[in-house]
């Protein structure tokens, strides 16, 4: 059976930060899969290295801080050796913290909307609550992928 | 023209929050003063001023991200007292799993991602070796100890109060949810893992204090007073009980006393170099009333844990020193007792048939103008106290945090090791480290979950009385 963990990310009293809060629990809402660990948090933590122990795929979602407001990206996170920090962690520093402690080894992809108001407040901007369902279909697209094609 | 020096750490690093250490030296090169400054003001007792009393837990709880279940409940204590409530006693319960549960998640922060690399790899280690990294490299199944233990306090954090920091589930008057039975199953089902993981770090650590006598001897070991809260049969609680005050040979100095009456005892100096006031004893004035809380202190008062395990490692622990346990080297020893206290006890209330009762709220308007309440944080005794209106707006707030408490203890630990390890005009890594590893063993709280740990760039600066630079370290 295939695992899959959705971890969003950000501060979800500053605007568009907390996009990666919203769009987790939309998935959250709308995946009709029993065997999805959805993670909210302000910032990656060490802990987080024990759920992805189990993952056959993980998702991390953050609002971008550059580009175009409401510009959708996905890149596949490459695990990073070096310096891990516990107070400031990457996907790439959880992955290979993952790998050192448990052997886990996850295919994993960063996704994000750009935002357009980082500002003290608990709602997103209108144009990044308008591309929210590209993410979130984006996410349940290759997730259905990978239950699919488990091997792949 | 006499030559007094003065060498700078600036920041602290591998502690919650930001900070400074100044070490002055003689013309012979001697240390012969430390401070330790707290560089960062946040003003939460302002800026309430004027809110409904009833948002106080929530706003108080922003004060940290590592503890803000301890604020939580004493600012939801305070408010209790305000509506003039006796809480259910399921939600006193809940309450009191909820505290532990911090308890133990950030005891397991401070000891296994700040301190155990010190622990682990030695006070002279490679700086650039002296963090996570290290720590996995040399003993990857002590990293994953500390983040499952981490983990299981985190976990039954989000269980019971829907998310991990700053949940809302503490309000006045109990919480706002009771307890499932799917939930309270699934955090025993997690107990033996965790007590087993408590365990074996206290036999790890045990077997590193051979390694640490000089740093046991210089390290904070030195008479004071301590201070907690313990039940009426002198037993350790974190939750409710009357302050204790003991001294340095285990004599009760004072016992019973109101923690809402805590302005008669307790006596706050602001000091012109720190944003952190110092606390101290007002019957012995200041500095004489010196005193140290958190896990040492309270493991100095109480005259027991009430649980089995527990209780075994607290006879071990007073056998440590003659007197009681002087050196705050020995918090860390502390905290994993506490770390197994917390577990035994949680799941101690977990079994209790009241656990699962729905009534867990007592509903109220505020019926007193003023309200303290009191709790143990995992770093010492923390107080809330509130003046309201005749609308139920904040007038007035004084916090007094452990780490304020712990201010005058934390300086002349400094100045301890720094006269003992600083030598001449330059720094060695071992003596930096040693004089940043006796303030991580207070495991300070100078607040805040945005902190960027471990990036922080370190500098030491060796000054002249005049202000020349004479020698400089910059860690990055």
């Amino acid at each position: 059976m295939t695992q899959v963990l959705i971890v969003g990310y950000g501060n979800p009293l500053r605007c568009d930060d907390g996009l990666g809060w919203s769009a987790a629990e939309a998935l959250s809402r709308s995946l009709p899969f029993p065997e999805i660990e959805v993670v909210v948090c302000h910032q990656l933590t060490p802990e987080l290295a024990d759920s992805l122990r189990s993952a056959d795929i993980a998702f991390f979602i953050d609002a971008a801080h550059d580009g175009q407001p409401g510009e959708l990206s996905c890149e596949g996170v490459t695990l990073q050796l070096g310096i891990i920090r516990s107070h400031q962690m990457s996907p790439a520093h959880l992955l290979a913290l993952a790998q050192q402690l448990y052997g886990a080894t996850p295919r994993a992809f960063t996704v994000s909307l750009c935002g357009e108001c980082f500002d003290h407040g608990a709602t997103l901007s209108s144009t990044v609550e308008t591309a929210l369902p590209k993410l979130t279909a984006l996410v349940e697209g290759l997730i259905r992928q990978t239950i699919a094609q488990p091997c792949c | 023209m006499e030559q007094r020096r003065t060498i700078v750490i600036d920041p602290v690093t591998r502690i919650e929050g930001h900070s400074k250490i100044t070490l002055h030296l003689d013309d012979q090169g001697r240390v012969e003063d430390a401070r330790f400054h707290v560089t960062q003001f946040r003003g939460f007792e302002k800026f309430c001023e004027g809110r409904p009393f009833s948002e106080m837990p929530s706003l108080m709880a922003r004060i940290c991200g590592i503890c803000p279940v301890s604020h939580l409940i004493a600012s939801a204590k305070a408010c209790d007292a305000l509506l003039a409530v006796r809480i259910p006693p399921t939600a006193d319960k809940l309450r009191r799993i909820f505290n532990l549960a911090q308890v133990v998640q950030s005891h397991a922060l401070s000891l296994f991602h700040l301190s155990s690399p010190d622990l682990l790899l030695g006070m002279d280690a490679d700086p650039a070796k002296s963090n996570l990294v290290g720590v996995l490299e040399k003993d990857p199944a002590l990293a994953r100890d500390g983040i499952e233990l981490r983990k299981f306090g985190q976990q039954i954090i989000e269980r019971l109060g829907g998310k991990r920091i700053h949940p809302a589930w503490v309000v006045p008057g109990g919480v706002s949810e009771p307890l499932s039975g799917a939930d309270r199953d699934a955090i025993l089902e997690s107990v033996p893992e965790a007590l087993a993981i408590a365990l074996r770090t206290m036999e790890w650590f045990k077997g590193t204090m051979e390694r640490f006598r000089e740093e046991i001897a210089t390290f904070g070991n030195f008479p004071t007073l301590f201070m907690g809260i313990v039940k009426k049969d002198g037993g350790l609680t974190f939750y409710d009980g009357d302050i204790r005050i003991t001294d340095a040979s285990v004599k009760v100095v004072a016992d019973g006393l109101d923690p809402a009456r805590y302005f008669d005892y307790i006596g706050e100096k602001v000091e012109s170099w720190s944003y952190l006031k110092s606390a101290y004893y007002k019957p012995r004035g200041f500095p004489d009333g010196i005193y140290r809380v958190g896990p040492l202190a309270r493991l100095n008062v109480a005259d027991r844990c009430g649980t089995p395990r527990a209780d075994q490692e607290l006879a071990e622990f007073h056998e440590l020193q003659r007197t009681a346990v002087l050196s705050s080297f020995h918090y860390h020893h502390a905290r994993l007792i506490e770390i197994l206290y917390c577990i035994e006890r949680m799941e101690q209330l977990l079994t209790h048939a009241e656990i699962l009762d729905k009534h867990v709220r007592a509903i109220a308007r505020h019926n007193a103008l003023e309200g303290v309440g009191v709790a143990e944080a995992p770093r010492g005794t923390l107080f809330h106290h509130y003046k309201i209106d005749e609308q139920g707006l904040v007038r007035w707030a004084n916090l007094i945090i452990a780490t304020g408490q712990n201010n005058l203890a934390m300086n002349r630990s400094v100045l301890q090791v720094a006269k003992h390890f600083v030598h001449g005009d330059r720094l060695t890594p071992g003596a930096l480290n040693r004089v940043e590893a006796v303030i991580r063993a207070y495991d300070p709280c100078l607040s805040c979950s945005t902190h960027a740990l471990g990036q922080m760039a370190l500098r030491i600066q060796l000054l002249s009385p005049i202000g020349e630079v004479l020698d400089e370290v910059v860690r990055s």
